[in-house]
């Protein structure tokens, strides 16, 4: 048990680079640091994401796990420029890919990285596509834009892709409009759209939730080959910790518009450093939890991001609140290697019985 | 697309039967004979009228004269005027109103969707505003008001110009045209606008822009084949009505440029009561407004196709 | 930045914590109540209620306020501009004059120094001019422009034979207004010269004490002095070519206007309501053939129709055909609004609180009133504000061509109608009443839009 230490600097400066990257492998690929966004509303100026950093080696696939409206989305939305910015404000923040920051590049280079360099898929495919273009065309789209394929060149190429994404009759469909399509094979499509150009980094954002199971594990299971295929790096945004198990190398969980908790995955789910994780699990359902156990719900609601607390935000359902954690925010403690906790429990001072409580502790 | 086509064919073809038997209907349920008026009918087309229909034959007899009549593609004769077949009197008329009207929808259609998409375009600057506020009094004020006030803007255009560089009334040639068919389409035009431009905003925030801009496509790329292309589906539908509202609305502006076109008989027959007349412009009116639908609807499954699986 | 706090065993403490639901920063409202806020923050929709508002007020408390009778002429203020309350000077009576002839002393083609004999009242305007040798008469013009950009002269008013005529006295029609008089020399072939001699002549409005008696300006003649001002009755808005009062024609036009324009909507949705609710629940071919119903409806033709209602009541030319226009708006308007209420009847029953309710077992009743209404009424209250300007459009429409309104009931169509043409001369006519269905469409229709934003927002569950 290593002891906890305090991590200097939790505003990670441009050097110490982001979070979950841990263990031996690629260089980060994309690498998001204290990345602080707001949006002005009639109701006030609402912080949706406040010093959230997190990164993704390549070939990896980093999940960033959280509840509906903890900011998940609008981190990686923010970062590829698909905000928009009157309302929205990026206050703060660095966004590397490759080395250079494409926060400040995007509006001069934003085509070139969208689509190009960094693909995304969405969360409901039937809404996602155009209703009057065929699926083939929205895929050669890209190719024309990016690679300067002709339209027939384009085309076929794109048969190509969407074969790679197990459709069956590639050909045929292509040719066909969205509406055609049934929603796993419109993700597929939707895939394929964003692996046309063989970008370095796929975004993900929360592509299974609007599917049945079953169609869930395969569309899961592409992402995988593709990415074996491709080597490309995945960012995978979900609520859904079994998608999480299932898919990630590196995991990185959001609360209030926080990273709480970052680290591989074998170390966010066996040794979890945060009372929310902890939460987190109790939560799902599994085989293990029986009439007798029950789910555990967190109690309570997420804070106001119209008036965030200066403290920790998860100080109001905290089982384990401590008197300091409510004016003071936590700052980000080394709790493992590469594995980091925004938790004042990983204080040097912190009653170690606390900190004992639920470290190490399988659900 | 065939079996649309032909479905919507059939769909026009009953509606316009639906429409002559309704005409019919409506005047023979009418209380009085309509051929009572004496103010309306000198004894010699009372004579023919009665030879012709056989106007004291039971109703259903009358009813089949009419329809035959009608199959034929003859509309019977005049009431009030002596001699004039209602055949020849749309004839004559017709091509002017029809000219006026595709002239005014065409207007009104690429303005509609010109302007429309600029505001969206540009929301909430200068642009987006002046637009704006035009299409506020292009909806509000009547047509008969702006057809008398540009009007008197010719008026006083040629007395500044000292020549006559718009013709301020009839009909003929090109420059006769102009401004008729600008004042006929400018009320929908107003509305197209409108309604491009919710469209517009519409669409600019669902889903699928979304993906288009996620894939790093250029703004004028996706503002051409994403944005308008689907944006323009609500303002087709609207069309066939739209081409509705334009003809029934072309009596006014022909009244006040003196053209001499079906609307302007219409109205005259209206006024006198010149039943033929007003029963077989109409049902000719409805036929056209009809076959209009129809080539809208067309159009729009063209566009759009998810509607053909209907 | 690294903050260097210090902490002392205290501060690691366990707390207890209110894991209970927080409480919601503002305070809950209904749909409507929502509704409202919103539509009273748009400034637009805010204006344009206002607007209809007050509009409705002065079509029904108007014309108890401004008591002046639509109909009646004011034969002395015919075509009138909004001016100032008019006043009329008290004189003598009328008393013929003379003339006067004076001998010509110089020759020329056009008489010298033009002017009044005294000062110009709407009785009389007496002008005098030194006459010219080689005149074999004068002709006197009389014009209400300038005639000097094209020597358009105006009207001839007198014609005088003699070259020693040295006057003329006109009394034709005279207003109170600028009046420019011209003064040709003729010649013995009554050829006129080319020049003239013009004068620019102001008639003041005068009445003697008996006629002012007579026209109703004034009880008592005795009572009445020369020199004593009296005043007119008084048109704000001005007067039509028959003399009538044009505000007091506004406030009955607006009573027979938004009557119709209310009215109608208000029947045509109700039919409209019913039609498509019993289409949307039936379902099935009892839909179809309803809906199919409703689409014949719309391919009829709405002018033989109100022509025929027109004929049916009984109603001649030349008489006001309001009720055959309503019964026409009616059976003609409703498919549309029976569409809508079907769509939104049809796409709320899939809806999933429906089914929620029916399994905690609702009876149908309830859904209808308690869940099914609420999502329809929204759609139908922007239906209702649209439909309105519409009507209104119609209507002056109709009038306009002579299928609505007859003289001498107003409205604002036929007013329209009538302004039309005396619209170079006299554009006052024109502007009040077209600029009035302007106004009250334009509110209508922002009112519509606030109304559509302010319910939208929450029927998308937008923010």
């Amino acid at each position: 048990m290593t002891t906890s230490k305090d991590a200097a600097g939790d505003t990670a400066g441009v050097a110490a680079g982001g979070g979950a990257g841990g263990g031996p492998g690629g260089a980060a690929v994309l690498d998001v640091a204290d990345l602080h966004v707001e949006f002005d509303t009639h109701g006030g100026i609402v912080k949706a994401v406040r010093g959230a950093s997190f990164s993704v080696r390549q070939g990896k696939t980093l999940a960033i796990v959280g509840e509906s409206g903890c900011g998940k989305s609008v981190s990686v939305q923010s970062i590829m420029g698909l905000i928009p910015m009157p309302p929205g404000r990026i206050t703060r923040g660095v966004a590397r890919l490759d080395g250079i920051d494409i926060i400040k590049q995007k509006i001069i280079n934003g085509e070139e990285v969208r689509g190009n360099r960094v693909g995304m898929i969405f969360q409901d495919p039937m809404s996602a596509l155009n209703p009057t273009m065929r699926v083939g065309d929205q895929i050669a789209e890209t190719l024309q834009v990016h690679r300067g394929l002709s339209k027939r060149h384009a085309f076929a190429r794109a048969v190509e892709v969407l074969a790679t994404t197990h459709i069956p009759e590639a050909d045929a469909r292509a040719k066909q409009y969205p509406f055609a399509f049934s929603g796993g094979m419109l993700q597929r499509a939707m895939i394929a759209m964003a692996i046309a150009c063989e970008p370095d980094v796929l975004i993900a954002d929360e592509p299974t939730t609007a599917l049945d199971v079953t169609i869930q594990a395969q569309i899961l299971d592409l992402l995988e080959e593709l990415q074996r295929k491709n080597g490309m790096a995945i960012v995978l945004i979900t609520h859904d910790l079994g998608v999480v198990a299932r898919m990630a190398d590196d995991v990185a969980v959001m609360y209030a518009g926080e990273i709480v908790e970052s680290g591989s995955v074998d170390d966010v789910f066996y040794r979890s450093a945060h009372p929310y994780t902890m939460g987190l699990k109790a939560a799902m359902p599994s085989y293990a939890t029986s009439k007798a156990i029950g789910l555990r719900p967190i109690e309570g609601t997420p804070p106001d991001l119209f008036d965030p607390p200066a403290g920790c935000g998860y100080f109001a359902r905290c089982p384990h609140a401590m008197r300091l954690c409510d004016p003071h925010s936590p700052h980000r403690f080394e709790v493992g290697p590469e594995h980091h906790a925004r938790c004042w429990l990983h204080h040097p001072s912190a009653p170690r019985g606390a900190a004992e409580l639920y470290r190490g502790e399988p659900v | 697309m065939l079996t649309y086509t032909l479905k919507r064919l059939l769909q026009g073809i009953v509606t316009v039967w639906f429409i002559a038997t309704a005409t019919f209907v409506a005047m023979h349920a009418v209380p009085g004979d309509p051929l009572a008026n004496e103010r309306a009918t000198t004894e010699q087309i009372r004579r023919n009228l009665e030879q012709r229909y056989g106007l004291d034959r039971p109703v259903s007899e009358q009813y089949v004269v009419y329809l035959e009549g009608m199959l034929r593609g003859d509309f019977g004769i005049s009431f009030t005027q002596e001699n004039r077949r209602v055949n020849d009197i749309i004839r004559e008329n017709f091509p002017v109103s029809a000219t006026l009207g595709i002239l005014a929808v065409t207007y009104a259609a690429l303005g509609g969707i010109l302007f429309g998409a600029l505001t969206a375009l540009f929301r909430n600057r200068l642009p987006d505003l002046v637009i704006m506020f035009l299409v506020i009094l292009g909806i509000s004020v009547p047509s008969f008001v702006v057809a008398a006030l540009s009007q008197l803007a010719l008026v006083d255009m040629n007395a500044f110009l000292g020549f006559s560089l718009l013709p301020v009334a009839g009909w003929g040639t090109l420059r006769h045209m102009i401004v008729p068919s600008m004042v006929l389409g400018l009320g929908t035009m107003a509305y197209l606008a409108r309604l491009m431009r919710s469209s517009m905003l519409e669409i600019t925030n669902s889903d699928f822009i979304r993906t288009a801009r996620a894939k790093g496509l250029p703004p004028a790329r996706i503002f051409l084949k994403h944005q308008l292309r689907n944006a323009i589906l609500p303002v087709v539908t609207v069309l066939g009505p739209a081409i509705a509202a334009i003809t029934t609305g072309g009596f006014v502006v022909e009244l006040v440029f003196a053209i001499p076109g079906l609307g302007r008989s219409f109205v005259e027959a209206v006024q006198q009561l010149d039943y033929t007349v007003i029963m077989g412009t109409t049902v000719f009116y409805g036929g056209f407004l009809v076959s209009m639908v129809i080539v809208v609807d067309l159009l729009y499954g063209w566009i759009d196709p998810r509607v053909r699986l209907e | 930045m690294s903050v260097a706090l210090r902490f002392s065993a205290a501060d690691f403490e366990p707390v207890a914590t209110e894991r209970t639901l927080q409480a919601a920063s503002r305070p809950s409202l209904s749909y409507w109540q929502d509704t409202w806020r919103r539509l009273k923050q748009n400034r637009r929709a805010s204006a344009s209620l206002g607007t209809v508002v007050a509009l409705g007020a002065l079509a029904v408390a108007g014309p108890w306020v401004w008591r002046v009778d639509p109909s009646a002429q004011d034969v002395d203020q015919i075509s009138q501009a909004p001016a100032w309350p008019p006043s009329a000077l008290i004189v003598e009576p009328y008393t013929a004059w003379g003339g006067v002839t004076a001998e010509p002393t110089q020759p020329g083609d056009v008489v010298t120094d033009v002017r009044l004999a005294e000062p110009a009242t709407t009785q009389a305007v007496r002008l005098v001019w030194e006459p010219v040798i080689g005149a074999a008469g004068y002709v006197v013009y009389r014009s209400v422009y300038d005639p000097a950009p094209d020597r358009a002269l105006g009207l001839p008013v007198g014609e005088m034979v003699g070259a020693n005529r040295a006057s003329f006295e006109d009394r034709l029609d005279l207003e109170p207004r600028r009046y420019w008089y011209s003064v040709v020399v003729m010649d013995g072939s009554r050829a006129e010269r080319e020049t003239y001699a013009a004068l620019v002549v102001d008639a003041v409005r005068t009445v003697s004490a008996e006629d002012a008696e007579s026209r109703g300006w004034a009880q008592n003649a005795g009572a009445l002095e020369p020199g004593d001002r009296i005043d007119l009755p008084y048109h704000p808005l001005g007067t039509d070519y028959l003399g009538r009062d044009l505000f007091a024609r506004l406030m009955y036009g607006a009573r027979v206007s938004l009557f119709i324009g209310v009215v109608a909507p208000l029947l045509f949705v109700l039919v409209g309501i019913v039609w498509g609710s019993a289409a949307g629940f039936m379902g099935g071919r009892a839909d179809q053939l309803l809906m199919r119903f409703a689409d014949f409806v719309i391919a009829l033709p709405f002018l033989l129709f109100v022509i025929l209602f027109k004929i049916a009541f009984g109603i001649g030319p030349g008489e006001s055909g309001v009720f055959p226009m309503l019964v026409a708006l009616v059976l003609l308007g409703w498919p549309s609004t029976a569409r809508l209420v079907r769509g939104q009847i049809l796409q709320v029953r899939q809806e999933g609180y429906v089914s929620a309710s029916q399994l905690l077992g609702a009876r149908t009743s309830y859904l209808v009133f308690r869940h099914m209404i609420p999502q329809t009424m929204g759609v139908i209250l922007v239906t209702l504000t649209f439909a309105v300007p519409s009507a209104i459009f119609t209507e002056a429409f109709l009038s306009f061509i002579g299928m609505g309104v007859a003289p001498p009931t107003p409205s604002w169509g036929s007013m329209a109608n009538e302004g039309i043409r005396t619209m170079l001369s006299h554009p006052h006519e024109l502007l009040f009443p077209a600029v009035i269905i302007s106004v009250t469409v334009l509110a209508f229709n922002l009112l519509g839009d606030g109304l559509r934003d302010a319910l939208d927002v929450r029927m998308r569950g937008r923010e």
